[in-house]
């Protein structure tokens, strides 16, 4: 991992917020990426197979790309951060915690979780937080083609068959809710707004629930009513898939504290 | 061998054309004439390496998940999507031959078609996936470098964006135990433990002895083979017993030695008996890596359907296309 | 159903017939012809054609050497009109894991007229295969889209063998911190 340059100086209250929604951010691309190369092997057609890994290794690369950020900002080695953490300590949303399911659950999860990223990306690009918008810029230009694959499962999982349109309404039953732990702010969101280092969150969450709502429309998809966004985020809770997910994840690297390099 | 016993049919004046296209080194494209048995040969050898690809992708694939580092998760993820990838490649290269992916798949799933045997050994630690980057993928490179000539020009083009992806995979599993090697007393055993398993498995894996080897004669006449199995061993001996060794690690062949006459390391007795009992079917994971496959056959099916009806319904004039069963 | 992949390395150089890949429709096969063929560098764009819809000659099948049962030559009889083909030529017998370059294109009724065309205007110029297809069947990359297709790639270089350099035993213990 390259070591990151010395970032800007900031107020304490600026590099707390900061550090706490980088951590989020890793997570989250961290964990979805998990789940997503649990298919590798397993995918219906081999084309998929090497699809699915595509999106596994663009996810991963971005959780390197945001917990790089925060090394800068406080010295946490990316590694230790997703291999030494303990599951509380993670800040990761249930959306992608869950486990993979069928293949329609995971393209809407992807789908979804995509949706956000085509919005917040490109204001995060425009933060007044150089480093957060050169890395926003990056992993904003695998996005467009992201959407794309996004759109044609979207299309062909709602308008394919009545299996495939039952499994993606179901799919959606669980996911959509889970959107709103998504696009929770976190508390120190609101100074990173007001310093214009994050957008404003209503107008993210709006765009995100309504470019999702739109594709899923054309796929004659309704998810039901928006989303609600809880107050408190809930990324400090571990659930049981966060437990699961990272017990897996962590097991070879936890086995042998000793190991310097793997 | 008798040529006769496989069917060709020694006087007909385009075997003559054929051989002596192949003897100057021109590549056989789809369309221009080949006997029967040329398209055979190379169907089998195409569609099992095919499937030692896709069945390669699980002992590894089976790692993923528990990848100890980021960049590891990220080069493990590359290097199964690689092997997804090439079996891809090798399909085409089969297709172009007049087979069917979905009936070479169906073989597969049924038991009737063979694979490469190393792959139905299991993964037992992290080390494992290293030794493979190294060994196992190290043998590939030997065999595949020597196919990249093939006279058939699809397979050669397979071979040859192959290889290029292949030095990767070497390259990182090589690094992967070198670290392992050379760190605690924990990761030197389990780098030892992965060598002592997997040496013999990878020796194997260039094919049985060349006495062995009857359809290697044809192969090599027509191009197919530019090298004999025996050969390539021995390459692949050579360049990684020095290696291995100068890592601190020990071989597991106790009659291994380097022969200073000719300049090549010489090894012990083969236990073909093994291979040939892993070959045909009763290694440790042969039901486990077929029955994984069956399954994501069978999961993915309302998937294709999905894809078929979708794409029935957007160009309704034509026949819906066929559903790959 | 299998559709034959063509891709671009660099602007000004041509699309290369590269492999096929699966995919149930048009958009879908585009799509894997990027999984598949663009996971690496270069690529700036990418073509997908039904293999059915492709026009294979080789040299010794148009020097008559073949005996009738290689494959008639994909698409069946056209109705009448111009239509604008695209001629790909294999030069050489040489290695390579690229099949054919698109070298010319031609206005013509059908692909067999096509492929007189370009060997009329190539003549002398050596080639031992050729593939004709017509620019219709031809699903191809948004232009617009081609740094979100291709660019990603450039940064993984974990995967690319280039950025490995030589791994030694002794290189390893030296980087040991």
């Amino acid at each position: 991992m390259t070591v990151q340059p010395a970032a800007p100086t900031l107020a304490e209250g600026v590099r707390v917020a900061l550090i706490a929604r980088l951590t989020a951010m890793g997570d989250d691309e961290l964990l979805l990426g998990h789940r997503d190369s649990e298919w590798t092997g397993h995918g219906p057609l081999l084309e998929e197979d090497i699809a699915l890994a595509n999106l596994a290794q663009d996810e991963i690369g971005h959780a390197v790309l945001w917990y790089g950020l925060r090394q800068a900002l406080d010295g946490s080695v990316p590694d230790d951060l997703a291999f030494r953490r303990d599951p509380e300590d993670f800040r990761s949303c249930l959306l992608v915690e869950l486990p993979r399911g069928d293949w329609a659950f995971t393209m809407l999860r992807q789908f979804l979780f995509d949706c956000y990223e085509a919005e917040a990306l490109p204001r995060l690009a425009r933060s007044s937080y150089a480093p957060l918008a050169e890395a926003a810029a990056k992993a904003l230009r695998e996005e467009l083609f992201h959407l794309r694959h996004a759109g044609l499962w979207v299309q062909r999982l709602g308008l394919g068959t009545e299996e495939s349109r039952s499994r993606a309404v179901a799919a959606l039953e669980r996911l959509w809710p889970e959107l709103g732990g998504l696009l929770t702010p976190l508390p120190g969101d609101l100074l990173l707004a007001a310093e214009r280092a994050l957008p404003d969150w209503d107008t993210l969450t709006a765009a995100t629930v309504g470019r999702a709502r739109q594709a899923l429309a054309a796929a004659s998809l309704d998810p039901g009513h928006d989303p609600e966004v809880p107050e408190a985020s809930g990324r400090e809770v571990a659930s049981p898939h966060r437990v699961e997910l990272l017990a897996t994840m962590q097991s070879v690297a936890r086995s042998d504290p000793e190991a310097v390099a793997w | 061998m008798r040529r006769e016993a496989t069917g060709v049919d020694l006087d007909d004046p385009r075997l003559a054309r054929f051989e002596e296209r192949i003897a100057a080194g021109e590549k056989i494209e789809p369309g221009d004439w080949m006997p029967d048995e040329y398209r055979r040969q190379l169907v089998r050898m195409i569609s099992q390496h095919a499937h030692s690809e896709v069945v390669g992708m699980l002992p590894e694939g089976a790692w993923i998940t528990r990848a100890p580092s980021l960049r590891r998760k990220l080069v493990l993820i590359a290097k199964v999507q690689d092997e997804a990838g090439h079996g891809q490649y090798l399909y085409h290269a089969a297709e172009t031959l007049g087979a069917r992916r979905e009936e070479l798949e169906a073989a597969l799933l049924a038991g009737r078609a063979k694979y490469s045997s190393v792959f139905n050994y299991p993964t037992l630690t992290w080390a494992d996936v290293g030794m493979i980057g190294w060994l196992v993928d190290g043998a590939a490179i030997k065999n595949q470098t020597m196919l990249a000539q093939c006279s058939y020009g699809p397979y050669s083009r397979a071979m040859v964006r192959i290889c290029s992806e292949e030095t990767f995979h070497h390259k990182q599993g090589k690094e992967m135990v070198l670290n392992y090697a050379a760190g605690t007393p924990a990761q030197r055993r389990m780098a030892q433990d992965a060598l002592d398993r997997w040496w013999w498995p990878s020796v194997m894996m260039l094919g049985p002895h060349d006495s062995d080897s009857p359809n290697t004669p044809l192969l090599v006449r027509w191009g197919i083979k530019t090298k004999t199995n025996d050969q390539v061993r021995q390459e692949f001996i050579d360049e990684h017993v020095p290696e291995l060794l100068e890592a601190g690690l020990n071989v597991p062949d106790p009659d291994l030695r380097y022969d200073e006459e000719t300049g090549h390391w010489v090894h012990g007795p083969i236990d073909w008996d093994e291979f040939w009992r892993v070959v045909k079917g009763d290694g440790p994971c042969n039901a486990e890596r077929l029955a994984a496959r069956n399954k994501a056959h069978a999961d993915g099916a309302w998937v294709r359907e999905a894809l078929a009806a979708y794409a029935a319904r957007q160009d309704g004039a034509r026949e819906p296309a066929p559903v790959e069963a | 159903m299998r559709w034959e992949v063509f891709k671009q390395d660099a602007p000004g150089k041509p699309h290369q017939a590269v492999g096929s890949v699966h995919g149930f429709d048009a958009e879908h096969a585009l799509l894997n012809a990027r999984h598949v063929f663009g996971r690496r560098p270069s690529a700036v764009s990418v073509w997908v054609v039904p293999a059915d819809k492709v026009f294979s000659r080789t040299a010794e099948e148009l020097a008559g050497f073949d005996d009738g049962s290689a494959r008639a030559g994909g698409p069946a009889a056209e109705g009448g009109g111009q239509r604008l083909f695209h001629v790909f030529r294999k030069a050489s017998h040489r290695r390579s894991m690229t099949f054919a370059d698109h070298v010319l294109d031609v206005e013509a009724a059908g692909h067999d007229a096509a492929l007189a065309g370009a060997l009329a205007r190539l003549e002398g110029e050596p080639a031992v295969a050729w593939w004709v297809v017509a620019a219709d069947d031809v699903a191809r990359s948004d232009p617009a889209e081609a740094r979100s297709w291709f660019e990603p790639a450039r940064d993984k270089t974990y995967k690319q063998q280039s950025a490995y350099g030589t791994v030694s035993p002794r290189r390893e213990r030296a980087a040991r911190p």
